[in-house]
């Protein structure tokens, strides 16, 4: 039996395309100081750090070091600080990080931090195109933009998705993120204004992508006797874990299925005991930085059958009034600091299940899940935090 | 108290000076095959693969894509840390620990294909410190000198720890550089940047190097030679080089304490049977003997000169040839570990120390480290 661990604190900083008011320590230390404001803790209770951001988005070689004081507090040098980087799952993946440094037992509360300038990139497309394997397949313009409009192509032709159900969901996390203080685009949109947004990859319109921002998140990590301490609502670690696909963009057959994180998903739901997820999850933040990508994750995770996610919007059920409510936050479709926001999907679960999610708040969440995915849709990471200890 | 971690499988390439046709994560897939044999394992027994290294020197955004692919993470859970592959098997070693996995396969890799005086460079804050030229090697010169200076440490002192490390790797027949050098030539070697001439420098080294850690039962399952890692600390110093005693190595002694204090090690120097430091410049190899608590403050270079630390001392250290001998940026903390195992299964060959129960391997983050230092230490005990 593994030891317990649970969230007790989720702090995030105020999100925009380029936060020129501050310097990046001073970014990173919104959402530490938030995060250890409410868990009443402060920099010296701290006994390790998790630490994740892609260093080519921030132009910045290992930036970790740069906020070393911002996580440890100035002139608090010698703490433990690992540095995680996996793409667009380095969010996630630092979560699962820090979740992994208290449950081995080395460490009581653990700090798990990750940041993104990418308003310090001219084109974030560019940086990631570097990914790509540099003969075969880097020339081609492969991107996150041009992955993501195959597989929605490839859900287009094999489910007869439509343009109008990718509305619908850029609807719904937008009117979601107008909630939410900490999101990047906070505007209004219509099902109409949406289908006359430029067409920036078919069929994906500029309402169907993500913005690129600047941003951070932090977590506190905690054993179950020092989360019993800090807080009466602690969010329990139930499930968490990564899976990674092939490198090779053309080696991938499954576009619009995407089986890798059917496979994880079926992983983490029997470490959580959860075998009908649409009926036990009460929230879920998942990575959407493509209006398609939130179908096809509902399908992969498991909240309905392969091809029927567009279905799911269409009737509601993953609105804010609907049975299970995803990216009440808005999702990273409205907020993208790109490895901080695998980190922004587990600090909202935790919000959620901690009852402190604000105006964004789902009713009587007991089971939230977190996903992310990195690396031209190559990693998943999961998360699944409840309000009742394992 | 967790659960007992072992290396049961090591994995090192031969190590050059060049790349060959190689792509950078050639080099992990190499060793990750040379680890599963040594262990006589399948990649299918693995359960999760940690990789280590930096997007800026591999050239490449999210780099891991391909090291995880190579390592064998195939639709595993698989992770990776922007370090030297010494931080991959701390992570991993938590992984196991936390009892939510069995086998754990780390690797890390050195492909010297690019300036890492440039790359280092842009660790520095970019409007006061960058345009100084700081990188990697100005912040270990820096460091160097105020060490010199406050201790009055003669030029001889590391010129002889450049001798010791030199002509141990002569005896490693996987170290990059196999050719001793002497006294004179150390101190007649071109100046690099003051106080380190050429000798002084590591080489940049090419290969991949990768361990297996398991669970105390699997382990015992898999080998009758386990290597228990009975401590393990790690730490990052502060950022900014202007606000912090040079002269020290304040994250090394914050990795050590923690690493001793698990293991249960209150006389490093006489309990201890070996030790592999990532002896970046001898100067740090000497900084790191009272790091480490070998030696006083200052009292380094007496260490030395006493001959507590050559291959038939007291305390051997870096009985391999250490890093001025294999430098695989990203990697050399994890030959650390190798080698610190290797001793203590009684394989190390030519340069194996005699009854080596228990040793001590030490890495840092080199080049990211130019500004804030991570070292981490591990203490390994023999089955």
């Amino acid at each position: 039996m593994p030891r317990r661990v649970a969230i007790v604190a989720a702090g995030l900083s105020r999100t925009s395309s380029h936060r020129v008011d501050v310097t990046y320590p001073e970014l990173v230390r919104e959402a530490v100081s938030a995060a250890l404001e409410q868990a009443g803790l402060q920099h010296h209770d701290i006994d390790a750090v998790a630490y994740g951001s892609m260093d080519p988005f921030d132009g910045v070689f290992a930036p970790e070091r740069w906020n070393v004081e911002a996580c440890a507090g100035a002139g608090a040098a010698n703490l433990p600080l690992m540095k995680i980087t996996t793409g667009g799952t380095t969010g996630g993946s630092t979560a699962l990080a820090g979740y992994y440094h208290v449950a081995s037992g080395l460490f009581d509360v653990v700090l798990a931090v990750a940041s993104q300038r990418v308003g310090e990139t001219l084109e974030a497309q560019l940086v990631l195109n570097t990914a790509i394997d540099p003969i075969y397949e880097r020339w081609l313009g492969a991107g996150a933009i041009t992955i993501a409009a195959l597989q929605g192509a490839r859900h287009f032709w094999r489910y007869g998705t439509t343009e109008e159900d990718l509305a619908l969901i850029s609807v719904k996390d937008y009117e979601n993120a107008r909630r939410n203080p900490y999101a990047h685009l906070m505007r209004m949109l219509t099902v109409q204004d949406a289908l006359q947004t430029r067409m920036i990859s078919w069929p994906l319109r500029l309402s169907d992508c993500c913005p690129s921002s600047d941003g951070a998140a932090a977590l506190i990590f905690a054993s179950e006797e020092r989360a019993r301490a800090i807080t009466d609502r602690p969010a329990w670690v139930i499930g968490a874990g990564q899976i990674t696909d092939n490198y090779w963009v053309g080696d991938r057959t499954w576009y619009e299925d995407w089986d890798s994180l059917s496979m994880l998903a079926r992983r983490v739901y029997r470490q959580a005991k959860i075998s009908d997820p649409l009926r036990e999850l009460d929230v879920a933040e998942l990575y959407n930085a493509f209006s398609i990508q939130e179908i096809i994750e509902y399908e992969a995770l498991g909240f309905c059958d392969k091809g029927k996610g567009a279905e799911l919007i269409r009737k509601g059920v993953t609105t804010m009034e609907g049975e299970l409510p995803v990216c009440p936050s808005g999702g990273v479709l409205c907020t993208n600091p790109i490895g901080a926001s695998g980190m922004i999907r587990v600090a909202e679960a935790a919000l959620q299940t901690m009852g402190k999610a604000g105006d964004r708040q789902v009713p009587n969440v007991r089971k939230a899940l977190a996903h992310a995915w990195g690396a031209a849709i190559g990693f998943h990471t999961l998360m699944v935090l409840s309000s009742e200890a394992p | 108290m967790t659960a007992r971690v072992a290396i049961v499988g090591i994995g090192q390439t031969g190590f050059s000076g060049a790349a060959d046709d190689r792509l950078y994560h050639e080099h992990d897939f190499e060793a990750a095959r040379m680890a599963l044999a040594d262990a006589g394992l399948d990649r299918g027994d693995v359960d999760t693969v940690i990789c280590s290294g930096w997007d800026a020197v591999d050239g490449r955004t999210i780099s891991d894509m391909h090291t995880a692919m190579s390592a064998g993470g195939y639709l595993k859970d698989s992770s990776h840390v922007g370090e030297d592959g010494i931080m991959a098997l701390a992570y991993a070693y938590m992984r196991i620990a936390a009892g939510l996995f069995d086998v754990a396969l780390v690797s890390g890799h050195g492909h010297a294909e690019c300036s890492f005086e440039t790359v280092s460079n842009v660790v520095f804050d970019p409007l006061f410190v960058r345009p100084l030229g700081q990188s990697h090697l100005v912040s270990l010169a820096l460091q160097a000198n105020a060490y010199m200076q406050r201790y009055g440490v003669s030029e001889e002192a590391p010129a002889k720890v450049a001798v010791k490390n030199r002509k141990n790797g002569a005896a490693n027949r996987s170290a990059h550089l196999q050719s001793p050098v002497s006294l004179a030539d150390v101190l007649a070697s071109a100046p690099v940047c003051y106080p380190f001439r050429a000798l002084h420098c590591p080489p940049q080294s090419v290969g991949g190097v990768a361990l297996i850690l398991a669970a105390e039962d699997t382990a015992r399952r898999i080998t009758e030679r386990p290597v228990w890692i009975t401590g393990i600390g790690w730490a990052i110093d502060s950022y900014d080089l202007g606000s912090k005693d040079l002269t020290r190595l304040g994250s090394l002694a914050a990795a050590a304490d923690r690493a001793y204090r698990m293991a249960g090690i209150a006389r490093p120097l006489d309990e201890l049977d070996a030790a592999e430091l990532h002896d970046i410049t001898p100067f740090h190899e000497l900084m790191a003997y009272e790091a480490l608590g070998l030696a006083a403050e200052g009292g380094g270079a007496k260490l030395l000169e006493d001959g507590m630390t050559d291959a038939g001392g007291k305390l051997p250290v870096n009985p391999s040839g250490g890093v001025l001998c294999t430098n695989l940026y990203g990697a050399s903390g994890l030959v650390r570990a190798a080698e610190g195992a290797l001793q203590l299964r009684g394989e190390a060959g030519a340069h194996q120390v005699p009854d080596a129960r228990r040793a001590l391997a030490h890495g840092m983050s080199a080049p990211s480290g130019a500004a804030a230092r991570t070292d981490c230490v591990l203490v390994l005990e023999g089955g």
